[in-house]
């Protein structure tokens, strides 16, 4: 799944620790989502969404 | 990566179990003779060991359970994944063999070690299809 992660981090001008530690994961994990080799569960989804005001489809896209 | 509180509590727990595993052998191996009889008293000594092996095995379940990431979680299944199915496809490969050959005998203890060599090639399997191998625990 695609997702905006790193445009909206950057627009925060967080890194990847940054955003990690806000959403009390590990860097790894921030890395895997942002790079499309993991997709978050429901849960952490709207934790990210919560984190960035904004809803989850803002984020995350559908491919294609 | 930094260890988390539940790799951190995992390791607190492996080494006390290990040394409780190494004395429990050592006793076994002092107590029991060489190619002694199933008595009471033999199965019970030499069980204590496997008492420890369980605690490795509850251990690890803990350490699964216990991490809050759910992308660190995901690479440590998979790595028991492949460990379960690496054990299960050599333990029954080398079972068909002892029946139809004459293959030497491999005893059962061997089942955990391999397990957890798999869990080495579980990392292995995580690094190449995803680039993360996950934990060293």
């Amino acid at each position: 799944m695609k997702n905006r992660l790193k445009i909206l981090r950057a627009e925060r001008d967080w890194s990847q620790q940054d955003l990690a530690e806000r959403l009390e994961v590990s860097r790894q994990s921030v890395n895997a989502i942002e790079t499309g080799k993991y997709d978050p569960s429901l849960p952490l989804a709207f934790r990210i969404a919560d984190l960035f005001g904004l809803p989850i489809e803002a984020i995350f896209l559908k491919e294609g | 990566m930094a260890a988390n509180p539940a790799q951190r509590r995992y390791v607190g727990r492996m080494i006390p179990i290990s040394i409780a595993y190494v004395a429990a052998v050592m006793l076994a191996s002092w107590i029991i003779p060489d190619d002694a009889a199933a008595t009471p008293l033999t199965v019970a000594v030499a069980l204590v060991p496997a008492l420890a092996t369980s605690g490795f095995i509850w251990a690890m379940a803990r350490f699964v359970t216990e991490l809050t990431d759910e992308y660190v979680r995901m690479l440590e299944i998979r790595k028991m994944l492949v460990a379960t199915g690496l054990t299960l496809a050599l333990a029954s490969g080398w079972g068909i063999l002892e029946l139809f050959t004459d293959v030497p005998k491999v005893p059962l203890f061997f089942v955990f070690p391999v397990w957890c060599l798999g869990l080495a090639v579980g990392s292995l399997v995580n690094k190449l299809t995803i680039g993360d191998a996950g934990s060293c625990a």
